[in-house]
């Protein structure tokens, strides 16, 4: 294996040794870019007491070149799509090389605090979050119940 | 300029159409003024017209002054066809314009490059300096985040032009300063003018003087390369003793770091802020960074991106490794020529032709609609016709393979000696002196049933659509193929003149019949190319197909009669048939043009129309 940069050896200890309430990032053994992350839902947040599973990649041209994240549990959220897709902007346009996984997961967990229906890519759930916000977060509620794991 | 008149002589091949000099004197072309003299001429293309061809006046009605388009452009610029020492004269050009290849009457465009948008782009920042009162590279910013539009990025600088500067990361926002308070002090107390908006003239004196104060403090303290030893950067997360450099943010990050991060970004013509946070990387910082002038690639690319997002009114040469830009300026009378049938066709200082809307080469006599029909289910067909595209046939006689590198469809076998007809693979001898019909489809079926044994006596619709498809699209792509082949001839044409005066002492000027002749040809077999498009989709049966079709192939056999007459190598006798090329050339022309206006008058009639 190339060897690794060390801008991610020191991102991944940090993130072991430091870590980030209510984030875990675990990289995977046989591949260190490849990271198995949990996200709290946040309190006051319809996603509350939920644990969801997602997916990080950091491609060969990290830092140069935004990480790669999805969403693996099935969430209700305007921003993210059914494939687990994530509409952020720092992961795509924003994306800055001073930024880290921490960051990045940090700004996703902030996410699910604030949706943000009017720049939406599940345009259904979007559509839904904006007509009926309050069913629209129930309905966020029970997914969460149902698919997402149960923080102890 | 002077000297060389076009002399239409009675000549025993030109069919249909001889040029009495009572009809057209030959003074109009011989010692007018460049302009009168193509009037003259369209006046003469005209009366053809309408004398031999249609008998109908209505879509013939272009104002002759219309027929002028692209004047400026056409004197500039070198023609390939020649060595690039020489000029053309412009009479020529003139001449050839009375033939206005139907395209778009009085259409107003200019060509440039990337290069020549950036530089008027600077012209603007030259021009707003003045009024914004900071460093040019500043404005440069500004312009690139309004996407170059000058009237919206002055609308909100006048609004709000310190949260402006800050926005686009031109000053330091309050929050990430450390160094220089100084200049925040000041950009508080501009802020503070604005708000309070009294006596904002007299202010805004006193703002530019802090403004230029700021500025004229050198910056080079906050923003530069600086080397530390045992530097730890951020971004690769190495300790290393290194060249570094940050703006006034004191966002510092090693050399290599921002090298690779301005790298990837050159391309993208977007602004490149600091790696920590929104200030904006100017030019300067950016060739200092790199360490040679790279900063003109992002200009280009910012430049490239703006082109392709006015792309109503900006087009990119469509041909290979031609950087060229179109500008037209204004498309509003588009939609009108359109329902003319008429195409928009533009020349890019390289001599690409091409259609402004839809980005083909000149299709005429085929609007757009036809053009990308055609296209299509040439693409669609293709599979079915790979064999057509194969350029070799058999010698009809001896079967030998025989492939045509150029030159009229006159074959003589070299094998066996016979004589053929490249398109009809018949005997050529019917063909040299009577009327050329190779062109006209023939819907033989009785015929093809006898000689074609793979075929099903009962030939379905659909056999026999895909059987005139085929015979349309192989005459298409028999032209296209002469055509190139003319093309390279045409190259070679600067060469042949040159033989001309090194041989036989004629002038340059006296030898540019050569040059015209090919371009003529080109032209001719052009039109003749996008006409079979036109036919594939016209109406068979009405009189004007039919009118149409005649035309095609008076066009053909003058586009044959000229092509033949290139072929000529011998010097001496270039110039004893002199006045055939004139004669075979203007010929070509006329026909050229009739045949466009036939066909757009199919168009307008909805005669030929795309399914």
């Amino acid at each position: 294996m190339a060897s690794l940069p060390k801008r991610i050896i020191k991102e991944t200890e940090r993130l072991v040794s430091d870590p980030v309430p209510g984030i875990t990032a675990t990289p995977h053994e046989d591949n260190l870019r490849y990271f198995q992350v949990t996200i709290e839902g946040p309190a006051g947040s319809p996603y509350e007491n939920g644990i969801f599973d997602l997916e990080l990649y950091l491609p060969d041209e990290y830092p140069m070149e935004a990480p790669k994240v999805r969403f693996l549990t099935k969430i209700y959220h305007p921003n993210i799509d059914r494939l687990g897709r994530i509409c952020l902007d720092i992961l795509k346009t924003n994306w800055s090389p001073a930024l880290q996984i921490r960051t990045v997961l940090l700004s996703i967990q902030a996410l699910l605090a604030s949706p943000n229906p009017n720049d939406p890519l599940a345009n259904d759930v979007a559509e839904d979050w904006i007509k009926n916000e309050q069913g629209a977060k129930n309905k966020a509620r029970e997914w969460t119940e149902l698919y997402a794991h149960k923080k102890n | 300029m002077e000297g060389y008149a076009y002399e239409y002589s009675h000549d025993s091949s030109m069919d249909s159409i001889t040029f009495s000099d009572t009809e057209y004197p030959r003074n109009s072309y011989e010692n007018k003024n460049p302009k009168e003299r193509g009037i003259s001429k369209d006046k003469l293309i005209k009366n053809t017209i309408v004398d031999h061809v249609l008998t109908q006046e209505s879509e013939f009605d272009i104002d002759d002054n219309l027929l002028y388009s692209d004047d400026e452009y056409d004197e500039d610029y070198d023609d390939p066809y020649m060595n690039s020492s020489f000029i053309e004269p412009i009479s020529t050009i003139k001449e050839r314009k009375g033939l206005s290849k139907g395209s778009v009457p009085n259409l107003k465009y200019e060509c440039l490059t990337t290069q020549n948008i950036f530089e008027n782009m600077l012209a603007k920042v030259h021009h707003l300096q003045p009024i914004f009162n900071i460093p040019p590279e500043d404005i440069l910013i500004l312009l690139q985040h309004y996407d170059w539009n000058e009237e919206r990025l002055l609308e909100v600088w006048t609004d709000r032009m310190d949260d402006l500067l800050i926005e686009i990361g031109i000053n330091p926002s309050s929050g990430n300063i450390s160094s220089s308070i100084n200049g925040n002090g000041q950009m508080r107390s501009i802020s503070d003018i604005i708000e309070n908006k009294n006596s904002y003239c007299n202010n805004q004196t006193e703002t530019n003087k802090d403004e230029n104060e700021e500025y004229q403090i050198p910056n080079t303290r906050t923003r530069d390369i600086s080397f530390k030893n045992n530097f730890f950067c951020t971004i690769c997360c190495e300790e290393k003793s290194t060249e570094t450099f940050s703006l006034e943010c004191n966002h510092e990050y090693c050399i290599s770091c921002y090298r690779h991060y301005i790298e990837d970004k050159l391309y993208t013509g977007n602004i490149i802020n600091c790696m920590g946070c929104t200030l904006a990387l100017k030019n300067d910082d950016i060739d200092k960074i790199m360490g040679h002038p790279s900063s003109t690639k992002l200009m280009l690319s910012s430049i490239k991106s703006f082109v392709s997002k006015h792309n109503r009114n900006y087009k990119w040469c469509p041909f290979a490794d031609c950087n060229c830009i179109i500008h037209l300026k204004d498309t509003s009378s588009l939609p009108e020529y359109s329902r003319l049938h008429y195409s928009p066709f533009v020349k890019c200082i390289n001599l690409h032709k091409f259609c402004f809307t839809c980005g083909f080469e000149i299709h005429a006599p085929a609007d757009c609609i036809i053009t990308n029909e055609w296209v299509k289910k040439a693409r669609v067909e293709s599979e079915n016709l790979n064999w057509v595209l194969s350029h070799t046939k058999e010698c009809p006689k001896c079967s030998v393979n025989i492939e045509k590198d150029g030159g009229c469809n006159h074959m003589v076998c070299s094998s066996c000696k016979y004589e053929f007809c490249w398109i009809c693979e018949g005997d050529w001898a019917p063909h040299g002196n009577s009327f050329y019909q190779c062109t006209l489809y023939k819907n033989d079926d009785n015929n093809n049933n006898n000689n074609n044994s793979t075929n099903t006596n009962s030939i379905t619709d659909v056999n026999k659509s895909l059987k005139k498809y085929t015979f349309y699209y192989k005459m298409f792509n028999e032209h296209e193929v002469s055509a190139k082949l003319d093309w390279k001839l045409g190259q070679n044409v600067g060469n042949k003149v040159k033989e001309l005066q090194e041989k036989l002492g004629i002038s340059w000027i006296e030898g540019q019949f050569l040059t015209d002749s090919i371009r003529m040809l080109n032209e001719g077999r052009t039109a003749l190319k996008w006409s079979f498009a036109v036919a594939f989709y016209s109406d068979a049966s009405h009189n004007l197909t039919k009118i149409f079709i005649d035309n095609q192939s008076l066009l053909s056999k003058a586009v044959e009669d000229l092509s033949e007459l290139l072929q000529i190598k011998d010097p001496e006798i270039i110039m004893k048939r002199k006045t055939d090329f004139y004669n075979k050339t203007g010929y070509v022309e006329n026909r050229t043009f009739a045949l466009m206006e036939c066909g757009r008058d199919l168009l307008c009639k909805g005669i030929c129309k795309a399914n």
